[in-house]
């Protein structure tokens, strides 16, 4: 079984994708919503959302861009799309650490825990690192079982499960603690791009990886063992941009390359979304028989969607030795 | 019969403006972190035809004491943004609006927010502009502390400049739905914005079509004299804080006498106090209702309550029973902290009276009655210069909204000072605010 992910954009991902596409305004919420419960229905694991890699419109609009700021794009599709999970890209030069990890955590509420941020970093990695370990510190400012809402003695959280992070380093000052409850799947999943370079932030931290259709994942693979970092707790996704339009064909591709790669499964950024269509009518029942997709989960979680285990807090083996 | 109509707004909060909502029997506790229970809200708001709903926002929980914040369900919420692009979808008429601050977010990055929020609502967004006063989140953006009053709204003015230029940074018709042989996007219809401050530096446009409503509401609270001044230049809205009628018509008269040296019309600005209604069919049950909520607040709860509205670290080393000792005027919010200290000595109440009684209603004008007791008090303020319209805080979510809804608002509209339906699908539309022109528009 693999895992699949879908990019979304109103027209697909090529430049010119506009000039065919269908009537109506494929820009429009409810129109970006149709192609998510279309991959939903089709058992992907998650839509994703880029972010322009981070550089902001000076003088030009692009077809490229979704018109709603990632994050804000998830946040309503989720009340909607009820099962599939969401990955909004968000720069760290861009919002502060604080901010950044309250709107994740407060997606991963409104989804019911399918909410994953990919790092778009700022170049400077040694920024970047102290910014992620402020958001996951931040993560771990409450308990899971923190919130005790004990009416009668009036207490709503126990004190002493309430974390006060204290971070000073560097880069940033942040006293926490974070202003939203604990996420409903431990923490959100963290993501992140790989586009021709191996990149230090997603190698030391991510727990998904999308990388550029094949030539970096041997270094990508030297990379997290050189780190020590375990196979189990990461997901490689192959961003797959083009496939033979025979389904018979593309299911063959799919099926060869999840058997000849290390990657656990494939992110379709389709050249249109008329490809898109197509896939998940003629190609996805072929996947379904050859066993690599399937359209029913058991779980409820992004987490449980990509099989990634559940961060524990800090505090928990402690008081459990 | 005068036309002019109440505006309405429904701040919704977890389980209740009330301290102790959340420990009411009815209260379900968790409701802060709970989608569902804000879906539910805006709908039942959306039903009574309120113009909007608004969140309030510190980017920091709001004790620094562990224990008296773990007696409060004040420590965590959603983030407001996030919170109101859920709403957006699952909601069609009513105004969003969500609190955000000029301190500790930029102005492309914030202009885009509410951007998106405004197009996935089809023009129902407003943004309160908030220049943070608590030292708490301070502490969670830089070690330089808080900023003191004046260089927040020095940068607070500012901000809003660079927030509306960008929001004018793509016109009407700029995005062109023409399909193959034209362009994607007009660039005689963009306006790139090359904005340089002394506190900011802006460049480019948004990434998303024009506003619905030309561009989102702005809505302030500010009620010190910078404050006003900010809100007279560039607010559709200002909330606001007034115990008394006298207070609420003074505060009134000052914004709207403003207005004029931006060249704006005393009604382009809809000013809302706070009213905190405890309603019930009978006096009787009402006082009731308001006894059994305030039965559950702990001292210690109350007074760090009453402690952080005047700005200061603590006044647990006063008897709670006597009066409030002398306060030193704090960078922070200098107006709530006055109202406090003068209701104080006016009706002459204990620290913890005073507790009590700005736990109910934080600080806001609180009726407790009848639905026409309630009607009552709202009208005499919406016809004697006080008020255009009201921000309805209700005690217990989602009861005392129900109850709004199905006592208060009918009278409302028997007597014809509400609204029988939605007049637009915008915020602008139903606030009966002008829009300002496009540049882009004059081009066409």
């Amino acid at each position: 079984m693999m895992h699949f992910g879908y990019s979304l954009s109103p027209f697909g991902h090529d430049e010119s994708a506009w000039r065919t596409a269908a009537s109506g305004d494929p820009s429009a919420f409810e129109a970006l919503l149709s192609q998510v419960l279309q991959a939903e229905r089709a058992g992907f694991d998650f839509v994703l959302l880029r972010d322009g890699e981070a550089r902001r419109p000076t003088d030009a609009l692009s077809p490229l861009a979704t018109p709603f700021e990632p994050t804000m794009l998830v946040s309503a599709l989720s009340t909607r799309a009820k099962w599939i999970g969401f990955l909004a890209a968000a720069a760290t030069s861009q919002h502060e650490p604080y901010n950044l990890a309250r709107r994740f955590s407060s997606l991963d509420l409104i989804s019911h825990g399918r909410a994953g941020w990919i790092v778009l970093g700022s170049g400077d990695s040694t920024r970047d690192r102290e910014y992620v370990d402020v958001v996951d510190g931040l993560w771990d400012s409450w308990e899971e079982d923190a919130f005790v809402y004990d009416k009668a003695d009036g207490r709503f959280f126990r004190p002493e499960k309430m974390h006060v992070l204290d971070h000073k380093r560097e880069h940033f000052s942040v006293r926490g603690p974070l202003n939203v409850n604990r996420s409903p799947q431990g923490k959100p999943v963290l993501a992140g791009l790989l586009a021709g370079a191996v990149d230090s932030v997603a190698v030391s931290s991510a727990e998904l990886i999308v990388v550029d259709d094949g030539p970096i994942l041997p270094d990508l693979m030297a990379s997290l063992d050189a780190l020590g970092r375990s196979r189990s707790e990461v997901r490689i996704m192959l961003d797959i941009r083009r496939w033979p339009e025979d389904p018979m064909a593309a299911a063959d591709l799919f099926e060869r390359r999840s058997a000849s790669s290390a990657a656990d499964g494939f992110v379709l950024s389709p050249p249109s979304t008329a490809c898109f269509s197509h896939f998940t009518e003629a190609v996805v029942p072929e996947l379904e028989k050859r066993n690599l997709i399937r359209p029913e989960h058991s779980g409820s979680t992004l987490r449980d969607h990509l099989g990634l285990p559940v961060p524990v807090h800090p505090a928990m083996p402690e008081r459990a030795s | 019969m005068n036309g002019r109509k109440m505006r309405l707004g429904a701040f919704l909060m977890a389980g209740g403006h009330h301290i102790s909502a959340w420990r009411h029997p009815d209260a379900f506790a968790p409701a802060g972190s709970d989608i569902d229970h804000f879906i539910t809200l805006a709908r039942i708001a959306e039903r009574g035809k309120f113009d909007m709903v608004f969140i309030e926002d510190a980017a920091a929980i709001r004790e620094r004491n562990p224990d008296k914040a773990s007696q409060a369900a004040r420590s965590t919420s959603f983030e407001p943004l996030s919170l109101l692009a859920a709403l957006a979808v699952n909601t069609s008429h009513i105004g969003l609006v969500a609190t955000a601050s000029t301190s500790y977010n930029e102005p492309y990055g914030l202009a885009r927010t509410f951007a998106a929020l405004d197009q996935l609502s089809g023009g129902r967004a407003g943004w309160n502009l908030v220049t943070s006063a608590s030292d708490l989140e301070a502490e969670n953006f830089a070690s330089a502390g808080l900023r003191p009053h004046a260089e927040r709204y020095e940068r607070a003015e500012e901000f809003a400049d660079a927030a509306l230029a960008l929001w004018d940074s793509v016109g009407d018709g700029a995005y062109l739905p023409g399909g193959a042989g034209s362009a994607f996007a007009d660039p005689s219809r963009l306006d790139p914005v090359h904005h340089r401050g002394k506190h900011f530096s802006v460049d480019g446009i948004l990434e998303s079509p024009r506003s619905p409503q030309g561009r989102p509401i702005m809505v302030q609270a500010g009620a010190s004299d910078t404050g006003k001044e900010l809100a007279a230049r560039t607010a559709d809205v200002v909330f606001a804080a007034s115990q008394t009628i006298a207070e609420a018509q003074a505060y009134y008269a000052d914004v709207k006498s403003r207005l004029g040296k931006y060249g704006r019309q005393p009604d382009d600005i809809r000013i809302m106090p706070g009213i905190s209604p405890i309603v019930a069919g009978t006096e009787a049950e009402a006082r009731a209702k308001y006894r059994q909520l305030q039965e559950l607040i702990p001292d210690a709860v109350g007074v760090a309550l009453l402690a952080s509205y005047l700005s200061i670290g603590d006044l647990s080393a006063y008897p709670v029973d006597g009066p409030l000792p002398d306060i030193p005027q704090t960078q922070a919010m200098q107006s709530r902290q006055q109202l406090i200290v003068d209701l104080g000595r006016r009706e002459n109440l204990s620290i913890r009276d005073l507790a009590r009684h700005f736990a109910g209603a934080r600080g806001h004008w609180q009726v407790i009655g009848t639905p026409a007791e309630i009607a009552d008090a709202m009208e005499e303020r919406f016809r004697l210069g006080a008020a255009d319209g009201f921000n309805v805080m209700p005690p217990l979510f989602p009861s005392g909204l129900e109850d709004f809804v199905a006592l208060v608002i009918p009278e409302l509209q028997r007597r014809g000072l509400f609204r029988q339906d939605y007049e637009g699908r915008t915020l602008r539309a139903n606030l009966g605010v002008p829009a300002p022109a496009s540049r882009h528009s004059l081009r066409a």
